[in-house]
């Protein structure tokens, strides 16, 4: 399968209805689509192969009167991706949903109608997502005209409709604030007696809007220090799936050592986050030994990514064109002793976990999901492949330097919370194979390759990124005023999160700590935070003694 | 004397159960390579919640009777044990019964509490508080009812130490490791903290109390946590005696440390069970209880 043949074969069904085909890139294809056709055409795709990413939509009145919309497919086992493009006049935006087929769209079809104010007849379930529960109709916050900081007066008395609950059911309220979650989310859990008949979701509860303040406020090699922003975990991966993105749409290709020094910043990161998980497991589970002892053997890591990067969390490395710092030799030997020490401890850890029988008992055959329905609602990394379904945007979509990099991609058929365990607990002895082997292979040469020119106006990009939780996904229209006119971003847990009440049904309430955990949940990368207070507008910006006075009155 | 032990009883349990409990919470600290908060902590927070207001959350006196009735039934089983091998005045009215029937009071005023204070985790907290209720307690009466069957009485001074006492027997052995097994759901711990369960339920039975009602829940659960120890040390110990009444205090003290040191141990080295696993697991504990006192009964 090439992009050439599926796009002859739309062509051969569809006619017409398929207008062109522009490759963007070698393995990036956009096939335009008449929008009557859009649920056929996305069908099709799926129905070869394609495994559906994200939905894009972008304003484009002032060009041609239209909204654009783009739902991305990629072909793993072929190594490309296809971006499916339609426009509807934006005067009656109305695209057919997907959804009802395509599972894993549901959120990008809200998101662009709470956002940019399209109609997705057919939507099964058309409630807010993104926007607040008092947020105005009509006002369209990724529309060009909206400003960034717009703040439309607070409404009373609105409240977010929950679904109906089965018949016999109770609802248990899990958030917005609760022991289980580490940011602010609600999940609606019905239950009957102790078993979890459905659940609904309200989250997005710390959006702030950061893919809008990047496409007006701040210029290209601004954006990185943002993206890394939007996760507390993985900086990196954030920031290289959108400089990657731009570097696709300028065509900029960068030097071969930044791209080593990138692979060590993303697999430091799954290092760390994969410890930080499987300690946060076992406090779901209520087993805290196993959270501290991972937590211990992960602050190594930090100090390691500390050394590399300065800070604790591989923040400020990665800009468009390369990287800021160079690896020393020093760092190099300090961090192939600290990947030594590191390997030990995880050797004897593996084989306590694995041999501790009452986390089996905890952890096999719940949040059961068999390996076609994961494949339905596209879930992504260790949620996949702890239930057999084989992708790897390292491996499939190479990007930085992988594909001279050999490493494994361990997969089990399990398809329960174990499942995605184990299949952590493997990849962390890949992650440090991969840092040892681009340590080792790693080319001289500078870390930074600046662009010759400005960046023209709408070259499109996009990205993925294999994040510890999944595959992260970046797109990018560039801009005239040196920033992205459009900047979508797609993390892991954004997909994985759609497939939970999925994971919950018929499993015991006691599991759903754990159930929602297993795939790592990232709210902040779904609701994307960005650093400007919503009440006032404006940054407020603390001093050090301001911040000593308030910690210590807190105390 | 014997009008003495009732007191001496409820004072050196309320002075000592904070520390035993900080004595957990350090060991477990320590197996989890933390520092741990130091070993008088629990009297500070205790003291923390009784100086903090007192909060109505539920509005009805069931809610704010709960926690003194389940403080109280907790004491009045202290009072009644004895303590140190010695008998106190109240023996003389009160056996073995009495001791379960108190200890189902404080569990079922866990229940009220709950159930008045009507929240969502609270009642599932408080429907898994009752299901293990149901599961334990038959284990903890087995216990007595096999040093009575032993002794042919319900005395309990002479009830608790026979169980193991004279004729340590097949029964005997097999109730040692029935009460091992169980001794974790009766200190509600891991993997048997199920009601509580912080990361679902929030605490369960206990969200929706704070400050001293907090406080006075706390107390009894910590001196039903020394009780469930000294239990086991006075049950299947029993020739740890000098004779003298101070140091046979000190002999069971130093023992029942020794049962904390085995509840930390077990519980930081294993995860929280599922109400439904650890009900098939109750199930088989009562079922071993009951051939122990069957085989008391054989004489055995």
């Amino acid at each position: 399968m090439t992009p050439e043949k599926i796009f002859e074969a739309l062509k051969a069904e569809f006619g017409g209805a398929v207008g062109g085909s522009s490759p963007a890139a070698p393995g990036r294809l956009f096939i335009d689509i008449d929008p009557s056709r859009l649920r056929d055409a996305a069908n099709r795709l799926v129905g070869a192969g394609g495994r559906y990413q994200v939905g894009v939509g972008t304003d484009d009145r002032h060009r041609n009167g239209t909204l654009g919309l783009i739902h991305f497919f990629a072909f793993d086992g072929d190594h490309f991706t296809v971006g499916l493009r339609t426009a509807a006049p934006a005067d009656h935006p109305d695209f057919d949903s997907i959804t009802p087929d395509i599972p894993a769209a549901g959120w990008s079809e809200r998101e662009c109608r709470d956002l940019l104010g399209m109609n997705f007849p057919g939507h099964p379930k058309p409630k807010k997502l993104v926007t607040a529960d008092d947020w105005p109709d009509g006002i369209y916050p990724l529309r060009r005209e909206v400003p960034y900081n717009l703040i439309p007066p607070a409404a009373e008395d609105v409240a977010y409709q929950l679904d109906e609950a089965p018949p016999g059911t109770t609802i248990v309220p899990v958030g917005p604030f609760h022991a289980t979650l580490h940011e602010p989310a609600h999940f609606a859990v019905y239950v009957d007696g102790e078993t979890i008949k459905h659940c609904d979701y309200r989250g997005f509860m710390a959006h702030r809007g950061i893919e809008k303040l990047c496409q007006t406020q701040v210029s290209y090699n601004e954006v990185p220090f943002i993206a890394e922003r939007i996760c507390g975990i993985c900086g990196s991966v954030h920031s290289v799936a959108y400089c990657q993105a731009v570097e696709m749409a300028a065509g900029l290709a960068i030097s071969r050592r930044a791209e080593f020094i990138r692979v060590v910043c993303l697999e430091l990161e799954r290092l760390h986050s994969h410890l930080l998980l499987i300690g946060v497991a076992g406090h779901l589970i209520g087993y805290d030994t196993v959270f501290m002892h991972a937590w211990r053997i992960r602050e190594q890591v930090m100090w390691l990514a500390e050394k590399i990067t300065g800070n604790r969390k591989t923040y400020g490395m990665v800009i468009v064109g390369g990287v800021r710092r160079d690896i020393t030799p020093e760092i190099k030997t300090e961090t192939l002793a600290i990947l030594k020490s590191l390997e030990a401890e995880l050797v004897s850890f593996e084989k306590a976990i694995v041999g501790d029988t009452l986390i089996h008992r905890r952890t096999k055959g719940v949040g059961h999901v068999p390996r076609e329905e994961a494949v339905l609602w596209s879930l992504l990394g260790p949620t996949a492949r702890g239930r057999g379904v084989d992708i790897d945007a390292r491996r499939d979509h190479p990007y930085a330097a992988y594909d001279e990099l050999s490493f494994a991609v361990p997969v089990v058929p399990d398809g329960d919370v174990w499942g995605t365990i184990v299949v952590r607990l493997a990849e962390l002895f890949e992650s440090i194979k991969l840092i040892r082997q681009a340590l080792e292979r790693m080319p001289d040469g500078p870390v930074l390759t600046e662009a010759a020119e400005a960046l023209p106006a709408l070259r499109p990009g996009w990205s993925m990124v294999e994040a510890p939780r999944g595959e992260s996904f970046h797109y990018v229209l560039t801009g005239e005023e040196n920033r992205p006119e459009r900047w979508r971003v797609r993390a892991p847990t954004y997909t994985n999160l759609q497939g939970i009440p999925r994971m919950l049904q018929d499993n015991q309430f006691a599991d759903f700590p754990i159930i929602l955990g297993s795939i790592d949940p990232c709210f902040s990368c779904t609701d994307r935070v960005a650093v400007v207070d919503r009440r006032s507008g404006r940054g407020r910006v603390w001093s050090k003694k301001e911040m000593d006075r308030l910690s210590r009155s807190r105390s | 004397m014997s009008y003495v032990i009732p007191f001496l009883n409820v004072i050196l349990f309320l002075l000592l159960a904070p520390l035993f409990d900080g004595v957990l919470r350090k060991l477990t600290a320590k197996v989890q390579s933390r520092q741990g908060p130091p070993v008088i902590q629990p009297y500070f927070d205790l003291f923390k919640l009784l100086g903090k207001e007192r909060l109505d959350a539920a509005g009805t006196w069931p809610f704010r009777l709960a926690p003194v009735l389940a403080f109280a039934a907790t004491l009045a089983v202290v009072a009644v044990i004895p303590f140190g091998g010695r008998a106190g005045v109240l023996a003389g009215w009160m056996d073995a019964t009495v001791v379960i029937y108190l200890l189902t009071l404080a569990g079922a005023s866990v229940l009220f509490g709950a159930l008045a204070g009507r929240n969502t985790f609270g009642l599932i907290g408080a429907s898994r508080e009752m299901i293990t209720m149901i599961m334990v307690e038959p284990v903890l009466a087995m216990t007595l009812i096999l040093g009575a069957v032993k002794i042919k009485s319900l005395s309990l001074a002479a009830a608790a130490p026979a169980a193991a006492g004279a004729a340590f027997g097949l029964s005997s052995a097999l109730m040692l490791v029935v009460y091992l097994l169980a001794l974790q759901a009766f200190v509600a711990r891991q993997p048997f903290d199920i009601a509580e369960a912080e990361v679902e339920l929030l605490e369960g039975p206990f969200i929706e109390y704070s400050g001293p009602h907090l406080a006075l829940f706390k107390y009894a659960i910590m001196i039903k946590r020394m009780f469930y120890a000294w239990l086991f040390v006075s049950v299947f110990l029993p020739f740890l005696r000098t004779g003298v009444y101070a140091l046979d205090i000190l002999v069971q003290l130093l023992a029942m440390a020794v049962v904390f040191v085995l509840i930390a141990l077990v519980g930081a080295t294993n995860p929280r069970l599922r109400i439904d696993q650890a009900v098939r697991y109750y199930a088989v504990l009562i079922v071993a209880a009951l051939a122990a006192v069957g085989l008391g009964v054989l004489g055995r």
